[in-house]
């Protein structure tokens, strides 16, 4: 935790700063007449004094408050499998379509979570993109991508 | 003779078919979301926030606010039956309501948590009928000014009472405060932070942003421990509480109502707060309070009452000052404006039909929720035995396609699972969602009026401690700053 917790006020320094850079940009105007910087420089400002005792907290004190469990190895895979399997849907949606899409990734993270058996996953998979079809398409007259399929 | 003619108007609203469909299935929806683990009210609501854009405003709030005390009785269910509890507001339910049910008191403990928050919401909803307009027209004496010093006491309080580290709540409110500069200056339109993305031009939008934090991380988050939940198989009967029960509860759900709807007019995560703090005074009001713990039905009255009543009462701040005091009210507030009505002290009167519509939903939500919840408790254990791996793929699905369905825009899914993954490792490291999401919110109210007052004022700060109002809550701000370290000193002086 205590390594955590220098490792994020560290990053946090440094999106301050890179916010404080970027402000620099824009107009920041004078207490009389604020202008489009003035908040996020007063925040970025803020930012780093708060990160700053963050970090000096937990080097001086060391915080060390009940930390998280610790992910298992299987754990990590799993979720790094259904993060790719949903980026993989971002990407694919508008040219495979939704119909196409919706099916691989219902498949795909009922394999990627727990394995179940391949008739199971493919039955849940195509009852959940049909029903999904039939609430967001046409119940809700929500546009729907058709991609190679057309439909 | 008014007041008796709104309550009409808003029965009458509440009471139309399509209204009350939607009452109905906001309760069902909230039951279920509360007794599935995986997918919180704040989930939820951001889930179902992109099916409303197509409904009439007071439906949609109907409907999302259905969810939100649903999720509140559906949490007890499982609290008492499996030790889990559905949502936050109900962990203090499993102290007493489980061992109830090991005790083969199940049916009492169920009936005495429905019937006492239905008791307690009655309640929580005369009391957010009465309150509510007259803190609105308070409020239209304040100016800039006020709004900001309101928006920070509430921002500050929100921080302090977050469990953990002050230091990481007040983080995250500012992190919260700078994604809500994203986007157009509100005052002279110019674009910040948005690199050129079309996206970005109107900042981050609280769906994908809510969805990422409170729906994704929460399943990231259950996927490090997936396991099977074994299920304590007990036989529910007689729902009804004997004469004893309803004698031992009832000044505990008068007490928990009270108690609940004031806190949760406070910033804060009212509800799991009410609960607590009701459970330590029934526990401290008891002539037993060893046997607090073992199954006292007191110690479920009680905090039922409260997290039902203060449900009511964090509406107040929302609908009479526009400024939402929790995640969920922040996610209420964009339900509002996606439909171009800003609540404040205006709502009420510029929308009637609305407040009073939905004042009357709740009503009949509430009734609806006892005749659903205790015939149905039977399901509900069943649908608790469906597994994890069927059920995450499905909440993950809807999240996928809800923010999909906002505006057709793939670049929001992607805003989403970013948030997701940031918002999973925060809270690994004692890093809460709520103050940022709400911060999100706030931050262009709080950056409009902070310039408004300067621009007024002449760039002066004396106009924060002139005028009374704003003179109070910077003090209360001050307080609930400096007091965690007089709190740390005192502790370490105590060690």
């Amino acid at each position: 935790m205590k390594q955590s917790n220098v490792a994020i006020s560290l990053i946090l320094i440094g999106l301050a700063g890179f916010i404080l850079l970027q402000s620099r940009n824009l107009a920041v105007g004078s207490l009389r007449a604020p202008q489009t910087a003035f908040f996020p420089t007063t925040l970025a400002t803020l930012l780093l004094i708060f990160s700053v005792i963050l970090l000096a907290q937990t080097l001086l004190k060391g915080e060390v408050r009940r930390g998280p469990d610790n992910v298992v190895a299987e754990g990590w895979i799993r979720i790094g499998a259904t993060l790719a399997t949903m980026v993989g849907f971002a990407l694919a949606l508008e040219r495979l379509g939704f119909l196409l899409t919706t099916f691989l990734l219902m498949v795909l993270l009922l394999r990627a979570i727990e394995s179940q058996r391949w008739h199971k996953v493919v039955a849940i998979a195509l009852m959940t993109t049909l029903v999904s079809y039939a609430i967001f398409g046409w119940l809700l007259g929500i546009p729907l991508p058709g991609g190679v399929l057309g439909i | 003779m008014d007041f008796f003619s709104n309550v009409a108007l808003g029965f009458s609203v509440a009471l139309s078919p399509t209204n009350l469909l939607f009452c109905f299935l906001g309760a069902l929806v909230g039951t279920l979301v509360g007794v599935l683990p995986g997918l919180g009210p704040v989930g939820a609501v951001a889930f179902l926030l992109s099916l409303t854009f197509k409904m009439e405003p007071a439906t949609a709030v109907i409907m999302l606010a259905g969810i939100y005390y649903g999720a509140m009785y559906g949490g007890s269910t499982t609290s008492i039956l499996v030790n889990i509890p559905g949502e936050t507001a109900s962990v203090v339910t499993c102290l007493d309501g489980y061992r109830m049910a090991r005790q083969g008191r199940a049916g009492a403990a169920l009936g005495i948590s429905a019937f006492g928050s239905f008791i307690a919401g009655t309640f929580g909803v005369i009391g957010l009928m009465f309150l509510a307009p007259m803190l609105g027209r308070a409020a239209l004496r304040f100016g800039p000014a006020e709004y900001f010093t309101l928006t920070l006491t509430g921002l500050t309080l929100v921080a302090y009472l977050t469990q953990g580290s002050m230091t990481k709540a007040l983080i995250m409110t500012t992190l919260g405060l700078l994604a809500g500069s994203v986007g157009m200056d509100p005052i002279s339109g110019e674009e910040r932070f948005t690199y050129g993305n079309l996206t970005l031009r109107d900042g981050f939008g609280l769906v994908p942003v809510a969805m990422g934090l409170f729906g994704i991380a929460e399943v990231l988050e259950n996927l490090t421990t997936l396991g099977s939940q074994s299920i304590y198989q007990t036989e529910i009967k007689g729902l009804l509480p004997n004469l004893k029960d309803w004698k031992d509860s009832g000044w505990p759900i008068a007490r928990g109502s009270v108690i609940g709807f004031f806190l949760g007019i406070l910033p804060g995560p009212g509800p799991v707060i009410a609960s607590f703090v009701s459970y330590g005074m029934e526990k401290r009001m008891s002539r037993y309070p060893e046997k607090f713990g073992t199954g006292v039905i007191e110690g479920v009255a009680g905090p039922e009452a409260a997290n039902n009543s203060a449900t009511a009462g964090s509406f107040i701040p929302l609908l009479s000052l526009g400024i939402p005091t929790s995640a969920i009210m922040a996610l209420f507030m964009g339900a509002l404006m996606i439909h171009g009505i800003q609540p404040g002290p205006l709502f009420i009167s510029k929308y009637p039909q609305l407040f009073w519509g939905f004042i009357a939903s709740m009503y009949i939500g509430n009734a609806m929720l006892l005749v659903l919840n205790l015939p149905l408790i039977g399901i509900w254990v069943r649908l608790l035995k469906t597994p994890y791996a069927i059920l995450f793929p499905l909440i993950l699905l809807f999240c996928l396609i809800g923010v999909y369905s906002l505006n057709s825009n793939v670049v929001e899914i992607i805003i989403m699972l970013i948030f997701g993954i940031a918002g999973f490792f925060l809270r690994r490291l004692g890093f809460e969602g709520a103050p940022f999401i709400l911060a999100m919110v706030l931050g262009p109210i709080m950056e409009t009026s902070l310039r408004q007052t300067l621009l007024i004022s002449r760039g002066s700060f004396s106009v924060f401690y002139t005028r009374p109002i704003c003179a109070t809550l910077l003090v209360v701000t001050a307080a609930f700053l400096i007091w965690p370290l007089f709190r740390r000193r005192r502790n370490q002086i105590g060690e």
